[in-house]
């Protein structure tokens, strides 16, 4: 099945305007990136001295700022790149597993917890703070709340009516990403000091997936909801199970909302910084620490910053060049579907 | 042999265990999709967010053998509303007559939509909640924002970050609503497009921030010829608010458009092309095809990509740092840069306060959002 | 014969032994040391530890961060009981937050019983401020910090000019010197490039300013608050002179000088586009860097330029100077060279166990020793600048790593004057520290910068907001702690 050309085909006009728009837009993303390259290859002086844009032309390249990098701070880099790979590769999928199949759930089924529920989770759970803040051990004190809620669930709970949707939630899983890093952090770093989990990858991988399970849910959200249910409907009646249906038939049929998801969970964990900052020592530190690391009480020192942006870039260009293919063979099943 | 024979006859029973087990689970499916998402983040969220809370209300103090939060009550949040950290927080206030005038249009504006709800018939409450409060609400931003902006005035840290989000949102959405479709045409060359607009996603916010810093210095950056050919060469956009803050919202739109231009690519791909090519038949214009065949399909996954780049958007905090540190003066500064610079000095306190006001400001817009665009962009009205 | 042979054989097995004990004597014990990334600091550290490890049997981890979240880092770290590094290298003046917290180690005894360390050689300055807190000594000085003025020599006989001693005379030659061309690049250049961006360094660079006004009699004076009863010296004559002197510095900068920190003026300053620039140890030795710099050997630098006329603290005027008033001026003008930011220095976690205190000590005193940092403050990369008496003395240490024998003269010449100088300002060391400094004095001092702020208005802002920490934390702690820093008997 292959595509066909749209019978709708621009003119040549048309199509000139539309490669004008493409090019200024590539400028303006090219530029800043090639402005990076070139200074990679400055010695300090050029960078300090003035606008120099063309090597061999304007000034003369060097690579001393590639030696340190990948020499003198070789070890480091390796280890940080490494630790990057890993954290986001690792968060990044199971980031997508979760969210892809509660972002299927909230399309696909009706949830509808009680408000007296949830009203009363969360007093259990400020009776369990409040125990935790008197002294007593944090086991016995979770223990307790539990208790409480359940037998609470099978009394009071029941006596409220009003019910909540699937988009509360969505809204509430979302609603989890409002306060910025900077607050929680301290709490965050005690949660994983208890856990005994400091300067793991664990502990990154951890965090980052919690982060990002929200937009991995929402963005999955509207891929499922553009696929019709009819196709899963004809399997259930053919006897295969929820999740067989979801594994064979509807991750397929988004495979360009999964790519493209995938991608932005991906970088997302790739470029965090101020969690890994505080969540690893030396074991576990990742690229964006080198990168801000290159700003000391000398000044920024450009060149050395910019060969480990570029270091960053790369793979994740890479697998976007691979990837991208994918965004678009959607397009082929929905034509098949169609 | 007897073995085999013995496997052969347990099959049947083993069989009924797997089957029960496929049916509980078959039964159970609603629950095993979405409950391990909801455990894990309840599992780690709930108690950073109280852990917080808690600091928000107390002041850090450093006594013999560590560190000490002594209870404090609202004082924090007293000192950042009504304090000494007023002025930076929201903003020095100016000859209002003019606002004045704004706001009491707007205030009629709203007025006469509630009246015409009224008479169309809707329920007492329902006029009375949600479009009130939220014309209330829309009335207050509005204020806060327009008395900020006579001269003599300056913005606080509130006013910026609403200036960067709303602003910053907007732009990366039509850039990227832009892109997308042109990609999403049929031109050769557009699979190298479609890598090269996801690149500044690939950097790392801080990256970005340090990029455009060396971009736009005013005495060896690459743009300063081009600026000085321009006749700009006294202006420098440093050394004036609005400049500055252009500079930020610059760097902001470089490096998120990319995800509005990823997530409605992808958008694109569901929508049904023969529709498309029935209507060009048809002879229906480029626009008319957009407006009523395309756009429809990408309203959704629109509705989801602005609600994310809103809630990200207030978070602003790597760019305006590391650009101008917040300059000139308190010009560039977002909440969180400057709940950041209090933290960065152990202020745990005031820190926590600034973010619970922003958690704030940031839930009244969402669920303004949730309220009002939502259902009808997922086509629930 | 035999007996010689002998003796030499007893000789060579004394030292064996020795050499063995020597090689044992840290087996087996590993520490972590914190410090800040980058070349400086994080260099040398390396290599000595390497250097270390090979001669103790030690064994040294060394851990990076960002210099901008160090602080927090220390902090957190050991104060929720974490103590996953045993030492740290980082900023005296942070002492203030991590003494009262029990997290430092006192290591006067220690210093008292090493001899190796040369205690004495360590200028007094560094010996008696940065190192002791409250009587107590908690650091290894590894860096000596405090700021001068530096000015271009060819520019300044171009001229005619003298160098600055008073901040009349540097305004009078920034004035003169802008708008020329100082690089032979056909651009004019700048007659003053000061570090002014927000949240960086600028508050320092305000207090090298206004020291020479607000401190004539000693380092025990305080530049910050009024000893008696902790009133913030900032609503008076020489508080509002400085912030008059800073502004106009401005007029003969770069055009985007708010946003530049000192990195980006070293940079501008070692491309020759300044005239004249305050800054740390630093530029004397990135001025010799043929990768950094267009200005080796045009490069003088001179104590931080004071003033004629001082604050008398009863009536808040600025009155003229007399041998009693400024009992340290030099030709009648006041210097109050600032140690901003007070040196690199090693301090050791008090929470971990006795071997590896003993380790994390060896390190710092080796590191510390002449014959390891009288060569490290010569070159650029270490960014440890001379602390050490003995450091002045062998020129040829300077001329060896680039330096002009006149160049060196000159480059040591302003420091020993600053660090002879009995009325060095100490930077703020009390509890909160940060907040009075980061939080409010930089914030006002950018929006005064940015024009939000008049003189006045500024003056008032910074008072209240100090006002409001020092009434938070409690005035009287906070008043002993600020004389515990002056040395001032801890009461």
């Amino acid at each position: 099945m292959r595509r066909r050309r749209s019978p709708l085909a621009p003119s040549p006009l048309q199509v000139g305007l539309s490669y004008l728009a493409l090019g200024l837009a590539s400028v303006f993303v090219l530029f800043p990136l090639y402005w990076l390259l070139i200074t990679s290859f400055k010695l300090p002086i050029d960078v300090n001295s003035g606008p120099f844009y063309l090597p061999w032309v304007d000034f003369k390249p060097s690579l001393h700022a590639w030696e340190y990098v990948l020499g003198t701070l070789g070890p480091d880099v390796r280890r940080a790149y490494a630790n990057t790979a890993v954290v986001a590769l690792s968060s990044a999928l199971l980031a997508l597993f979760l969210g892809t199949s509660a972002a299927y759930a909230l399309t696909r089924f009706q949830y509808r917890p009680r408000v007296g529920a949830v009203v009363l989770f969360v007093a259990c759970l400020g009776f369990v703070v409040a125990l935790v803040a008197l002294g007593v051990p944090w086991p016995a004190a979770v223990g307790l709340g539990l208790a409480v809620f359940i037998l609470g669930l099978q009394t009071l709970g029941r006596r409220f009516r009003r019910h909540l949707s699937n988009d509360d939630i969505a809204l509430w899983l979302i609603s989890n990403r409002i306060l910025p890093p900077v607050v929680v952090v301290i709490p965050i770093y005690l949660l994983f000091q208890q856990l005994g989990l400091l300067d793991t990858r664990t502990a990154l991988i951890i965090s980052y997936t919690v982060i990002n399970v929200p937009i991995a849910v929402w963005l999955m959200r509207d891929y499922f909801q553009n696929i019709p249910p009819d196709i899963e409907e004809c399997a259930q009646i053919d006897g295969a199970s929820r999740y067989r249906i979801f594994w064979t038939i509807v991750l397929p049929l988004a495979a360009p909302g999964l790519v493209a998801t995938f991608l932005l969970l991906l970088v997302f964990s790739w470029n965090e910084y101020l969690l890994a900052l505080f969540l690893s020592k030396a074991n576990s530190q990742t690229m964006p620490l080198m990168v801000a690391a290159m700003s000391g009480t000398r000044g920024t020192e450009w060149w050395y910053m910019s060969v480990i942006i570029i270091l960053m870039i790369l793979p994740v260009v890479l697998l976007a060049l691979v990837l991208e293919r994918y965004i678009e063979r959607g397009l082929i099943v929905g034509a098949v579907k169609g | 042999m007897g073995e085999r024979v013995r496997l052969k006859e347990a099959t049947p029973r083993r069989e009924g265990v797997w089957v029960r087990l496929v049916a509980w689970l078959e039964r159970q499916a609603s629950a095993f999709f979405l409950l391990p998402t909801v455990l894990v983040i309840l599992a780690f969220v709930l108690f950073p967010l109280v852990g917080s809370l808690y600091s928000s209300l107390s002041r850090l103090r450093f006594s013999d053998g560590g560190l000490e939060l002594s209870f404090v009550g609202l004082a924090n949040y007293r000192k950042v509303l009504l304090g000494s950290e007023q002025i930076h927080f929201l903003g020095q206030p100016g000859a209002i007559g003019w606002v004045m005038g704004v706001m009491g249009l707007l205030a009629l504006g709203i007025g006469v939509v509630m009246y015409r709800r009224y008479r169309a018939g809707r329920p007492v409450w329902t006029w009375l909640g949600q479009p009130l409060l939220g014309g209330l609400l829309l009335l207050g931003f509005a204020w806060l924002f327009l008395s900020r902006l006579w001269p003599g005035t300056h913005m606080g840290t509130l006013q910026t970050t609403l200036f960067y989000v709303l602003v910053g949102t907007a732009l990366q959405y039509l850039l990227g609503l832009g892109l997308a479709l042109l990609c999403a045409e049929r031109l050769p060359g557009t699979r190298f497009f479609r890598v090269l607009f996801i690149l500044p996603l690939a950097i790392t916010p801080i990256g970005v921030a340090y990029m455009f810093r060396m971009l736009t210095d005013t005495g060896k950056g690459p743009l300063v010829p081009l600026w000085e050919a321009l006749g700009w060469g006294g202006f420098f956009w440093v050394n004036d608010p609005w400049g500055a803050r252009l500079a930020v919202l610059i760097g902001d739109v470089w490096q998120w458009t990319p995800f509005a231009f990823i997530v409605l690519l992808a958008a694109l791909q569901s929508v049904p092309q023969e529709q498309v090519e029935a209507a060009a038949v048809d002879g229906a214009s480029r626009w008319q095809i957009f407006r009523h065949i395309i756009f429809p399909y990408l309203l959704p996954a629109s509705a989801t990509l602005v609600l994310i780049r809103l809630i990200e958007g207030f978070k602003i905090v790597d760019l305006p740092n590391i650009l101008t540190n917040g300059g000139p003066g308190t010009a560039t500064e977002s909440i969180t840069l400057h709940a950041y610079f209090a933290w960065r000095t152990l202020d745990i306190g005031t820190a926590a306060a600034l973010g619970f006001l922003l958690m704030l400001l940031v839930s009244l817009v969402t669920s303004l959002y949730a309220a009002w665009v939502l259902p009808r962009a997922r086509g629930q009205v | 014969m035999i007996n010689k042979s002998l003796r030499w054989w007893t000789f060579l097995v004394l030292l064996l032994s020795f050499a063995l004990a020597q090689q044992g004597r840290f087996q087996g014990v590993s520490i972590n040391v914190l410090t800040f990334t980058g070349p400086q600091i994080a260099e040398p550290l390396r290599r000595h530890a390497a250097a270390f490890e090979r001669a103790t049997g030690a064994r040294v981890n060394v851990t990076v961060v960002p210099f901008s979240d160090l602080y927090q880092q220390i902090l957190t770290d050991a104060t929720t009981g974490t103590n996953s590094y045993d030492a740290w290298i980082f900023a005296p003046q942070w002492m203030a937050d991590f003494a009262p917290a029990g997290i430092m180690e006192d290591l006067t005894a220690r210093v008292r019983a090493d001899t190796a360390i040369q205690w004495n050689d360590i200028a007094p300055f560094f010996r008696e401020f940065s190192a002791t807190y409250g009587g107590k000594i908690l650091t290894i000085p590894l860096d000596g910090d405090f700021q001068m003025v530096y000015y271009r020599t060819d520019v300044l006989r171009q001229l005619g000019l003298q160098p600055p001693r008073t901040w009349d005379d540097y305004l009078n030659i920034a004035q003169r010197a802008h708008g020329r061309d100082m690089n032979g690049d056909g651009r004019p250049d700048f007659g003053s490039c000061i570090a002014k961006k927000r949240n960086a360094q600028s508050y320092w660079m305000f207090m090298s300013i206004l020291g020479g006004y607000v401190q004539s009699q000693g380092t025990r004076q305080g530049a910050f608050f009024d000893t008696r009863n902790m009133q913030p010296l900032v609503k008076n004559q020489a508080f509002a002179e400085a912030l008059r002197v800073y502004k106009e510095t401005t007029r003969f900068g770069p055009p985007d000088e708010l946003n530049l920190d000192v990195g980006d003026t070293r940079g501008l300053f070692t491309s020759g586009r300044c005239a004249l620039s305050i800054d740390w140890g630093d530029i004397g030795p990135l001025s010799i860097d043929p990768q950094t710099s267009k200005v080796k050997d045009l490069v003088g630098a001179v104590i931080l330029p004071g003033s004629r006329r001082v604050l008398d603290r009863n009536t808040g005027n600025l009155v003229n100077c007399t041998p009693q008033l400024c009992p340290h001026a030099i030709n009648g003008v006041n210097h109050a060279p600032y140690a901003a930011f007070g040196g690199w220095s090693g301090g050791i976690n008090a929470k971990v166990s006795a071997p590896k205190k003993d380790v994390a000590y060896a390190l710092f005193s080796y590191m510390s020793q002449p014959a390891q940092a009288n060569k490290d403050v010569t070159i650029g990369i270490t960014g440890f600048n001379p602390y050490r008496i003995s450091q002045f003395r062998d020129i040829q240490n300077w001329v060896a790593a680039g330096f002009s024998e006149a160049g060196a003269r000159n480059y040591l010449g302003a420091i020993q004057q600053s660090l002879n100088s009995p009325n060095m300002v100490l930077d703020l060391r009390i509890p909160k520290a940060q907040q009075y400094q980061q939080v409010v004095l930089d914030r006002v001092l950018s929006e005064y910068l940015a024009g939000q702020l008049t003189i006045a208005q500024a003056q008032e802002q910074i008072h209240n907001g100090w006002e409001e920490i020092t009434n938070a934390e409690g005035r009287q702690k906070q008043l002993q702690a600020y004389l515990a820093s002056l040395g001032i008997g801890a009461r």
